[in-house]
């Protein structure tokens, strides 16, 4: 059976170039993806890994704010009883901080994983795959053997 | 169903009123005395005067943090430091969304903690007072830059707090900025912009109005550049807007990117009214930008040298720290002076490249084909006809996020980096237009030894960034960056 992730961007952000990408790849991966798109609201995150028992919640932010967009993202998770592993990846502060540091807020936050702008989706579906203990797929096996 | 008519008096009055009483600063708005601040202002603040009688392209970067006396500090440095010719003020994300709530939230917790809880000004929570003591506190003409789909309250604010130039408009902030702005409406909320910028213009105060041409800022062809920076251009004169400057973002094929400026110029001027003055601005590149400083300085010189080969009368700098968001004051300064010291040093010489005017020729065709489908859309009328052509694809961007677009075309560059359209989609242009794109591709297809496949469109969107302009397939991964994908 498919594994379903939800993506999206969240809170008033409007980058969707990469979120397009991500989704293709996990497309390609054999993922069931439910694509929030762009300017994304917590409440639509909670629902929609709901409404269908998602694996797992990526969250993508590029313009900053993702601190504030994110804050009690975790508590509404647990209230609403979705178990998923929830990853975040983009430019996650305005500034040009210490990575290390904001990977240390996110995780504070409850995300499970905290991807710098430079991870490509190749980590994230390798993270996932480690995480939700899944196999390659028969393509990639044979993609390998070729 | 929207037209492209002037606003009426009493109508502009109405929505005035109504906007102004949706966040409290709005009160501060009062016309009479708006035109006494502008007219007390310094002639060289003059943003209009300042960008049309330039005799070289001007600079300008983008720059916006969220508390007043900071961002005061922000633009002298960038005047002062990084010679700025004309100032930014850049607004957050949260205003851009109308949430001026959650703006005022992340101007309090900047105020507390010192560290920047906003990408950006927040001019309507700031006010028109705040507006005006930035105006008087900087030696230099100084634009609004946002991302604002309903923009009126913002408008409103800024230009009663002195400034003198609007970024934006109703397709380049609706289509590549929100997910769920009607454009019929979003052109009814510009029209109001325009119209109080041509209210402006008529009482002596000439209001720059700017279209935002990069759009997704990622391959997108440049004759769907142009067509909506002309049909912005065109709905802005029918409100009264006399000053306007049509942009277009690089995107690092240096042919393509001066044919795509000098046409922009051409058409711009022989689409809009006569009694409009037609400017050009040139935003290096808005893709994806290298993780390391010094890389990301090669691409903002390539920028720099392609703005000295097509003079455009205004450039938007980037700066070497453009890779991870907002950067520092310092980086910022340090764009505007890697550009100037390229662009100045290429305008000295003669730099003649083949090409240009073919290239030329091949966008005024397909941007002739989309404006000509927009007016046939509306049956003459420019306003219903973008409506009408964006919900059947004959207008489109590619990666819009809208749901007001049809979001099918999508772009791939060809052997010699041009943006050229991998799929299409319902866009309105000729079939051997088609057929041109399409050999193009093919001709990158059989160098890379590979079918054209979404593949190239994802490594294309990577290249800049990864050290390339073209997204060849590595040895190490045969199927670029979503190797997965299929």
């Amino acid at each position: 059976m498919p594994t379903t992730v939800v993506l999206g961007v969240i809170g008033s952000d409007a980058h969707v170039v990469g979120v397009t990408i991500l989704e293709r790849a996990l497309e390609g991966a054999e993922f069931d993806v439910i694509n929030l798109g762009v300017q994304s609201s917590q409440a639509e995150f909670v629902d929609a890994a709901a409404a269908h028992d998602a694996e797992a919640i990526l969250v993508s932010s590029l313009y900053g704010h993702a601190e504030q967009d994110c804050a009690g993202l975790h508590d509404r998770l647990e209230d609403a009883g979705v178990d998923a592993v929830t990853y975040i990846g983009g430019n996650l502060s305005v500034g040009q901080d210490d990575f290390e540091k904001t990977r240390a807020t996110f995780e504070t936050l409850g995300f499970d994983r905290v991807f710098d702008p430079e991870s490509g989706p190749t980590e994230a579906i390798a993270a996932l795959r480690r995480d939700l203990q899944l196999n390659a797929t028969e393509s990639e096996r044979l993609r390998v053997s070729s | 169903m929207v037209r492209d008519e002037r606003l009426a008096s009493d109508e502009l009055r109405r929505i005035d009123e109504s906007v102004r009483g949706t966040y409290p600063t709005g009160d501060e708005v009062d016309f009479e005395d708006a035109l006494a601040f502008h007219d007390s202002l310094a002639p060289e603040k003059s943003f209009a005067t300042v960008l049309e009688s330039a005799t070289g392209p001007l600079l300008q970067p983008r720059a916006g943090v969220a508390r007043l006396d900071e961002q005061i500090d922000l633009l002298a440095f960038l005047h002062e430091r990084g010679g700025a010719d004309l100032l930014p003020t850049t607004i957050d994300s949260y205003t851009r969304d109308n949430e001026y709530g959650k703006a005022s939230t992340g101007l309090e917790r900047t105020r507390e903690t010192g560290a920047d809880a906003l990408n950006g000004f927040p001019a309507v929570n700031h006010g028109v007072e705040g507006c005006r003591e930035l105006i008087t506190s900087v030696d230099a003409p100084i634009e609004v830059r946002h991302g604002t789909p309903d923009a009126r309250l913002l408008a409103a604010i800024t230009l009663a707090g002195g400034f003198q130039s609007f970024e934006g408009g109703p397709i380049s902030y609706n289509i590549p900025y929100t997910k769920r702005g009607n454009l019929a409406e979003t052109i009814e909320h510009w029209q109001f912009v325009d119209r109080l910028a041509g209210l402006y213009t008529e009482h002596g105060v000439r209001i720059n109005r700017e279209p935002f041409g990069p759009l997704t800022g990622t391959l997108v062809p440049p004759s769907i550049a142009i067509a909506i920076m002309v049909i912005e251009g065109l709905l802005a004169a029918t409100q009264g807007v006399r000053s306007l400057t049509l942009g277009y973002g690089q995107v690092g094929n240096v042919v393509q990117d001066v044919a795509a400026l000098r046409a922009l110029r051409a058409l711009g001027e022989e689409y809009l009214p006569d009694e409009v003055t037609v400017t050009t601005v040139f935003h290096e590149w808005m893709g994806g930008f290298p993780p390391d400083e010094a890389r990301a300085n090669g691409v903002i010189g390539l920028g720099a040298v392609t703005a000295a080969i097509a003079r455009p009368d205004k450039v938007i700098t980037k700066s070497p720290q453009e890779f991870q968001g907002v950067p520092t004051k310092e980086a910022n300064a340090a764009g505007l002076r890697t550009t100037r010291q390229l662009m100045d040093m290429a305008m000295e010489q003669r730099l003649d490249i083949d090409g240009i005017e073919a290239e030329r020729d091949l966008i005024e065709r397909e941007t002739r084909c989309l404006i000509d489908a927009v007016f046939e859309h509306g049956d003459g009328d420019v306003a219903a006809g973008t409506v009408r052509a964006f919900e059947t694809g004959a207008l489109d961007v590619p990666f819009a996020p809208s749901e007001s677009a049809n979001g099918a075309c999508l772009p791939a560059r060809d052997d010699d980096g041009r943006v050229r359209l991998f799929d299409p989609g319902d866009l309105a242009l000729d079939d051997e237009l088609v057929e041109i794109h399409a050999a193009r591709l093919e001709r990158r297809a059989e160098t890379e030894d590979r079918s054209t496949s979404f593949h190239m469109v994802a490594d294309d969107v990577d290249a800049i960034s990864n050290g390339r302009l073209i997204g060849r397939p590595t040895d190490a991964d045969g199927s670029g960056g979503v190797s997965d994908a299929d």
